[in-house]
């Protein structure tokens, strides 16, 4: 693992996120924006009606995989901090299930790591949903990770200078 | 030598637990361990060609030797957000 930014927030919790809190908590005085993303749960799927979700992690990996991606962020954009939370456990519809949160000066790098942050995440962190209908329960249809020597390449870090 | 393997999402349902440790040969590979592990459950097999493997929380290939102690998690393809 590379340097740490103690200012960032990753974490997989059980509890209702407070997304207010963390994106006001990502703020800081030399930022001039803000950008965040809300994974909600939606009530339905594939033409069903979603009673509710139920999501569970390989949780010493999944936070690894997140704290990558947060470290991917830091070395893509120009931004200052980065938030990304996951809930586990049941979900009831309208609850939020990820919240992700970048501060940085300008707008373009908070909204291009944020969107980088989320799309990545859904690709290679070990989290599942379950879907919960009136007439049973499915695991989603997920995406299968890239294969290691796609996923093992970190991304070559520029010159800290 | 034994290592510990994970089951995740629907694999775990099929495999009726979600740890178990299991012996191997010095050197086994993901792939065999997999179907060493499968050969009492057919159903697992089915799932294959989707899965991905870690090895110590680190997406691992197929053909990666075991060591003793190794993690060994197969998943599902993943499905956060």
């Amino acid at each position: 693992m590379t340097a740490s930014h103690s200012q960032d927030r990753i974490e997989l919790t059980r509890e209702i996120i407070p997304n207010a809190t963390i994106a006001r908590e990502v703020r800081a005085d030399e930022d001039g924006a803000i950008a965040s993303f809300d994974g909600c749960v939606r009530n339905h799927s594939h033409g069903r009606s979603t009673l509710y979700l139920e999501y569970e992690a390989y949780e010493s990996m999944a936070l690894a995989k997140m704290r990558e991606i947060a470290e991917h962020v830091h070395d893509s954009f120009a931004i200052n901090r980065v938030a990304i939370v996951h809930r586990l456990g049941r979900l009831e519809i309208g609850e939020t299930s990820v919240f992700i949160a970048v501060s940085a000066a300008h707008r373009a790098a908070a909204f291009d790591a944020c969107r980088y942050a989320i799309d990545t995440l859904k690709k290679t962190v070990p989290i599942w949903k379950k879907e919960f209908f009136a007439d049973g329960a499915v695991w989603a249809d997920g995406e299968v990770p890239p294969l290691p020597a796609a996923a093992e390449t970190p991304a070559a870090k520029p010159a800290s200078n | 030598m034994y290592v510990k393997v994970l089951y995740f999402g629907r694999l775990k349902e099929i495999a009726g637990s979600a740890e178990e440790s299991v012996e191997v040969r010095d050197g086994e590979r993901i792939e065999e361990l997999f179907a060493r592990c499968s050969s009492s459950r057919p159903e697992l097999r089915k799932f294959r060609s989707s899965l991905v493997a870690a090895r110590n929380r680190e997406f691992a290939a197929w053909d990666t030797a075991l060591s003793a102690g190794d993690e060994v998690g197969f998943l599902p393809p993943v499905s956060g957000g």
